[in-house]
């Protein structure tokens, strides 16, 4: 019969092809990460010549959409061959899903670097960007210490000098916002010169019936705040050193121990905004806007939208160090961008990165907000853009621009996260706590 | 084998034949839902990274689940939820049928209708809704100040004491009207002339419900156990959307974990380990509220 | 009727109206919310003052919904029909045949019925990815047939049991095969439970999440589900244009739910009532 043929056919055929599956779903499990292939370090071409033809790039991103957005608008007109195509996630879902995204094959040409493009480059997974340095001159172009953060620990097969994954857009630094106008009728008349002044400054802002400081612990505006206060007690080569996984380094000490207390303490006081773990980085930052907040804890990303809405009404400051000498020391990396070892344009990918570099990005990328790599090309910024720049210089001439925490262990974001949530609760001990972290970061660097 | 009759054995090849019909499910199947489970159990033997070689730790992953605080503080939350995704939602259930059991019951079209409408809609979506209810500005709070409970309102999702309850209620919204009308049509099947007979004897309502209601009810039971068991141990999409495990380690289950620890913690055995321990949890309760519902028959 | 019966009635259905409101409540918060200006902040809820679908507009085309839309869509158009032929296949078989083995074989369907997703994705992400099955709608399309199989089987099963055997007596005496007797006698009158099956495995592709959150990478490729849990994290500030998304996202299955209201209530209860 016809039909029963066609059918016992058919049935043969998906018999053959999930035959074919199996076996393959199964082979690979005899010794998992054999089937990986490990390339290694692999690097760019050394020369800058971009081959001609429409190419698009891919460019998935977590910071600063907007400032982004203007920078491909004004890269694409100077090379009207080249298409990037923006993707933006939000922070901890581009973290999240980062090792997924750029392991698989269809990962962007290029990615926003941020915490785990350690390991994917010591897998090879992102190009070594070294020999683009020699050849595009971005040593001259940018200082290169903005560079150094970004070798990954690594020396460039390709140079034998340091490695490069990354290209700074803009530099990033967390602080303290305050509303002027309410600042003023907590009677406070300049930003603190001292930890304990702002802690008064704090507690004169409680007594005004004003909520003192916006958190927005919910991401990671919590880890901020408390990054802040380490900075300013913890001494910085020990921070780095725990951050780098250095042996025998600890975050167990006296200092973040202080650190973790403040912390408990200001919640107990009720510094913070009454549903700190519940808000989001953004709408902490929106609540601000309201005058919900005399301060808010938050970085440079967030100046663009302060600025435009609240115009002269707000200012910025550093957190303030523990003597009025002390140097300024604060959070803060760059927004940069590395390029995936699976893209099929290194070339046009060189070129946008360089673009970077210019003066004409450096100025998008100032009114954005950030601090552009080579802050002499662009114009002198004004209102709390100008005090942004103002407390980066004085950090960076402090050699005080620590990175952030959550550098220190793929999954030290999580633990940091909960555990300053913890804290702001009073639902944790510091001991606890920074025994929480500590286990982690054993975990990680092999102790 | 080879000494048997010719007839019995040519019937039992045309008894084989019928495997063809079975054997393209069987192996989809086997293919994509068998053999990546076993391969989830082969993998919780290892540290493993995703990317480098992996390393065999035999059991040592498991032993790390029942040690690390966080990770039983997990399983923990999953049964917490286990109360507001069964528990509730059958109490519930069983009450609307106690006190409906007797009654033709007009307008139930409309009931049944509501009732499943949380049940079809992405969980995701239904997440992202109480997220915004359970807000500053959200309904939950309006409704806390309408009536004068100011000081009573907050983030609900951010709040340490309240925010696995606040996830588990949603479970119960989800799951309430699938539990209520499994019953209501259970009760249906009952002979109206026990009831009668019932109340002959002189029953109250509550005698009534224990020893006529309930006892036909038993297959509904095990059923909305089962069902709404396996929600609460399996939740994912409800907890990644509205807290993303947090405040702290509150609401962090089971399913949020495994995801993390593979995908961007780096700890593919630990997450394959903590998979099968959910696996294994899931499959025991299920198998125990079969059992138990069976042996009463 | 005493008064008992009476108040009992009445409290029987307070509780069912109180239940009803309350799972009407989030729905209609969701639906004002969408229709206020967008960008504006919205208090619980609010009657919007002028009906806007501005938001929808703007969900649709800029924030990529429809886009979200059509991808769930291929893949449920691959998953369904899948489905509802390898288990038409299996279930025949399972329940007209007296197969060697074949109550075990149905109980290892069956025994997958419990088979949560965490249970399989970390290894399925690694194998699918050296197959070059992940950013895949075959990959996903395969996994969520494979997930589905244990229930479909067991439904078709359970409509096949219950089918008269003497239909199938009957035509094996007049020497019709196998094949035949399933696609000219069977399957026409199993039309009623492959339509429950097919929008049950319709919806649970619809709204699967955690499986394309792992499987597809690439945002420009995700589904509905997926999407809207991305896209709550970027736009948590601007709840209407976020309310229409959520909106957007339910109106599929929705629709179909009120199209084939008895069906899926039906298959809804039924379907668990068999499991």
């Amino acid at each position: 019969m016809d039909s029963t043929h066609r059918v016992r056919r058919r049935i043969a055929a998906t018999v053959c092809a999930v035959a074919l599956v199996i076996p393959l779903a199964a082979c690979d499990a005899l010794t998992p990460g054999s089937a990986t292939a490990v390339p290694g370090p692999t690097s760019v071409p050394s020369s800058t010549a971009v081959p001609g033809g429409d190419v698009t790039l891919h460019l998935q991103f977590a910071d600063a959409p907007l400032m982004v957005d203007a920078l491909i608008a004004a890269f694409e007109k100077d090379h009207p061959d080249i298409d990037v195509e923006p993707q933006y996630k939000t922070f901890s879902d581009y973290v999240q899903n980062l090792k997924l995204t750029m392991t698989s094959d269809t990962a962007p040409d290029i990615a926003q670097y941020a915490v785990g493009m350690t390991d994917l480059a010591a897998d090879g997974h992102i190009l070594d960007l070294a020999p683009y340095r020699e050849a595009y001159g971005w040593d001259k172009a940018i200082p290169p210490v903005s560079l150094d953060q970004l070798t990954a620990g690594q020396t460039s097969e390709a140079t034998g000098g340091r490695a490069l994954f990354g290209v700074p857009a803009g530099l990033s630094m967390t602080g303290i916002y305050y509303n002027k106008e309410l600042a003023a009728k907590a009677g406070m008349d300049a930003p603190p010169k001292t930890l304990e002044e702002f802690e008064k400054q704090l507690a004169a802002a409680k007594d005004a019936d004003l909520t003192p400081l916006g958190v927005g612990a919910l991401d990671s505006g919590g880890l901020h705040l408390w990054a802040a206060l380490l900075n300013q007690l913890m001494p910085t080569d020990e921070y780095w050193d725990w951050v780098n996984g250095q042996k025998g380094a600890t975050i167990e000490n006296p200092a973040a121990v202080e650190a973790s207390e403040d912390m408990i303490d200001w919640g107990r006081k009720g510094y913070y905004n009454e549903s700190a773990n519940g808000t989001a980085q953004v709408d902490s930052t929106a609540q601000f806007t309201k005058g919900d907040s005399v301060f808010l804890i938050n970085g440079n990303w967030a100046a663009g939208q302060l600025a435009t809405v609240m115009g002269d009404n707000v200012g910025f400051f550093p957190m303030p160090g523990v003597q009025p000498g002390s140097p300024t020391v604060a959070s803060g990396f760059s927004v940069s961008y590395a390029v995936s070892a699976k893209t099929e344009h290194p070339e046009a990918a060189g070129a946008f990165l360089d673009f970077l570099t210019s003066p004409e990005a450096g100025q998008i990328i100032s009114d954005n907000g950030f601090m552009p790599p080579n802050p002499d090309a662009v114009k002198k910024p004004t209102g709390v853009l100008a005090d942004i720049a103002e407390g980066h210089r004085r950090a960076v001439a402090d050699d005080g621009i620590t990175t952030f925490p959550d550098f220190a262990a793929p999954a030290m974001l999580d633990r940091l996260r909960s555990g300053v949530q913890k804290l702001i609760s009073d639902r944790v001990t510091p001991a606890d706590y920074l025994d929480s972290l500590q286990d982690e970061w054993e975990d990680h660097h092999g102790e | 084998m080879g000494s048997r009759p010719p007839v019995r054995s040519r019937e039992a090849r045309r008894r084989w034949r019928g495997y063809v019909y079975v054997l393209p499910a069987f192996a989809f199947y086997v293919a994509f839902a068998v053999l990546p489970a076993l391969h989830t159990a082969y993998l919780s033997l290892f540290e493993w990274d995703g990317v480098t070689l992996g390393e065999w730790v035999g059991l040592g992953n498991y032993a790390e689940i029942f040690q690390d605080p966080i990770l039983r503080r997990t399983v923990f939350n999953a049964l917490v939820l286990v109360v507001f995704f069964s528990l509730v939602p059958i109490v519930l259930g069983l009450l609307s049928a106690g006190l409906l059991a007797r009654y033709r019951r007009p307008g139930m079209g409309a009931y049944r209708f509501l009732f499943m409408l949380p049940q079809v809609v992405p969980l995701v979506a239904v997440g992202v809704t109480w997220r915004w209810l359970y807000g500053d500005d959200g309904v939950v709070n309006q409704a806390l100040r309408a009536v004068g409970l100011d000081g009573v309102a907050r983030a609900w999702l951010g709040d340490f004491d309240f925010a696995l309850i606040a996830v588990g209620l949603v479970g119960t919204w989800v799951l309430s009207g699938l539990c209520m009308m499994l019953f209501l049509s259970g009760v249906q099947k009952v002979d109206p002339s026990l009831y009668e007979a019932a109340r002959i004897d002189g029953a109250g309502p509550v005698r009534e419900f224990v020893s006529v209601t309930l006892p036909h009810l038993r297959g509904e039971l095990a059923v909305a156990m089962t069902v709404t068991t396996v929600a609460a141990l399996a939740s994912f999409d409800i907890v990644y959307v509205t807290t993303n495990g947090g405040p702290g380690e509150q609401t962090t289950v089971p399913g949020l974990l495994v995801y993390r620890l593979a995908f961007s913690e780096g700890k593919v055995g630990l997450a394959a380990a903590l998979a099968v321990v959910l696996g294994v949890l899931i499959l025991a309760i299920v198998y125990l509220i079969n059992r138990l519902s069976r042996d009463r028959t | 009727m005493n008064t008992v019966a009476r108040s009992e009635r009445w409290s029987g259905y307070a509780l069912l109206t109180v239940m009803a409101i309350v799972v009407v409540i989030p729905f209609l918060s969701v639906f004002l919310a969408s229709l206020q200006p967008a960008g504006t902040p919205v208090v619980g809820l609010t009657w919007p003052e002028r009906w806007s679908w501005d938001n929808y507009e703007t969900a649709w085309s800029v924030a990529g919904f429809s886009d979200l839309i059509r991808h769930s869509l291929i893949i449920a158009v691959g998953v369904v029909p899948a489905c509802l032929v390898l288990s038409a296949l299996a279930g025949y078989a399972l329940g007209t045949m007296k197969l060697p083995g074949g109550n075990a074989m149905a109980a290892f369907f069956i025994a997958g019925l419990t088979i949560p997703v965490e249970l399989i994705v970390v290894p399925l992400y690694f194998d699918l990815r050296n197959l070059g099955l992940t950013n895949s709608y075959l990959g996903v399309i395969l996994v969520e047939i494979a997930l589905f199989m244990p229930f479909s089987v067991f439904w078709m099963r359970t409509h096949f049991l219950s089918t008269p055997m003497s239909l199938v007596e009957a035509a094996r005496m007049d020497g019709a095969s196998s094949a035949t007797i399933l696609v000219r006698i069977l399957l026409p009158l199993a039309r009623p439970s492959l339509m429950t099956l097919g929008l049950l495995v319709f919806m649970w592709s619809w709204n699967q999440f955690l499986l394309v959150l792992v499987l597809i990478q690439d945002t420009t490729k995700h589904t509905a589900p997926a999407g809207l849990g991305f896209f709550v994290g970027q736009n948590s500030t601007d709840i209407p244009t976020l309310a229409a998304g959520t909106i957007i996202v339910m109106l599929p299955i929705l629709i179909l739910f009120v199209v084939f209201q008895r069906s899926f209530i039906a298959g809804l209860l039924q379907g668990a009532m068999k499991g």
